[in-house]
């Protein structure tokens, strides 16, 4: 889709500048929770091509998530490097990051941008914005 | 430093239902979560591995870092 920025392209163009962190936490959708993979949802989903998968329970052991999330990583193929948040989920509370959440710390430990929740909040084109603002001041 | 440390074996908190369920857990943290200008709360974590711990103050000095949460679904 035009003007659509992906973390892909975010990735491909920024990678030597700036350090990117996919942590993977709790699932979204899984099969025993808020699934999507039925109805309405999952046909709109389906329609949109979409990578993620609907086959998903929801890990119960630090072993499955991270099992989770590297079939996440081999699917999306963002080449990012995926983290996986512990079973505590301490990091996804600290940044309220369940669903999905973007941000940009500057060198000094500093968030210069925070998303929006996703999925509304998950806005790339602005974590790019946020990017090419921060490095034009560097 | 290091603001808060894992535990590495805590127990896994119940599985969000649905979307009532998951207004409240994000009520809960939402308001907590850091805002442009605030310390970015340090945290470490590991591979799908189990390997390589990194925190994000590793980066500290040295590069901004874009941080992206999500899972596969």
């Amino acid at each position: 889709m035009n003007g659509t920025v992906s973390l892909l392209d975010l990735y491909q163009r920024y990678n030597k500048q700036v350090q990117f962190v996919k942590v993977y936490i709790r699932e979204a959708h899984p099969v025993d929770g808020w699934w999507f993979g039925k109805g309405i949802m999952n046909f709109l989903l389906r329609l949109s091509k979409s990578k993620v998968s609907w086959n998903i329970y929801d890990p119960k052991t630090i072993e499955e998530r991270r099992a989770a999330a590297g079939d996440c990583e081999e699917s999306l193929q963002y080449g990012i490097k995926t983290y996986v948040d512990e079973m505590d989920d301490l990091v996804n509370k600290a940044y309220a990051a369940w669903p999905t959440r973007l941000y940009l710390i500057n060198k000094e430990g500093i968030v210069v941008y925070a998303g929006g929740l996703g999925p509304f909040g998950f806005k790339p084109a602005a974590l790019k914005r946020a990017i090419h603002s921060y490095l034009a001041k560097e | 430093m290091i603001l808060f440390k894992q535990s590495h074996s805590g127990a896994q908190v119940d599985t969000i239902k649905d979307r009532k369920e998951a207004s409240a857990w994000q009520k809960s943290y939402d308001s907590k979560a850091p805002k442009p200008g605030d310390l970015a709360p340090d945290f470490e974590v590991r591979d799908i591995q189990g390997e390589h711990p990194i925190r994000l103050s590793d980066f500290k000095g040295n590069t901004p870092v874009a941080l992206i949460f999500g899972s596969f679904t």
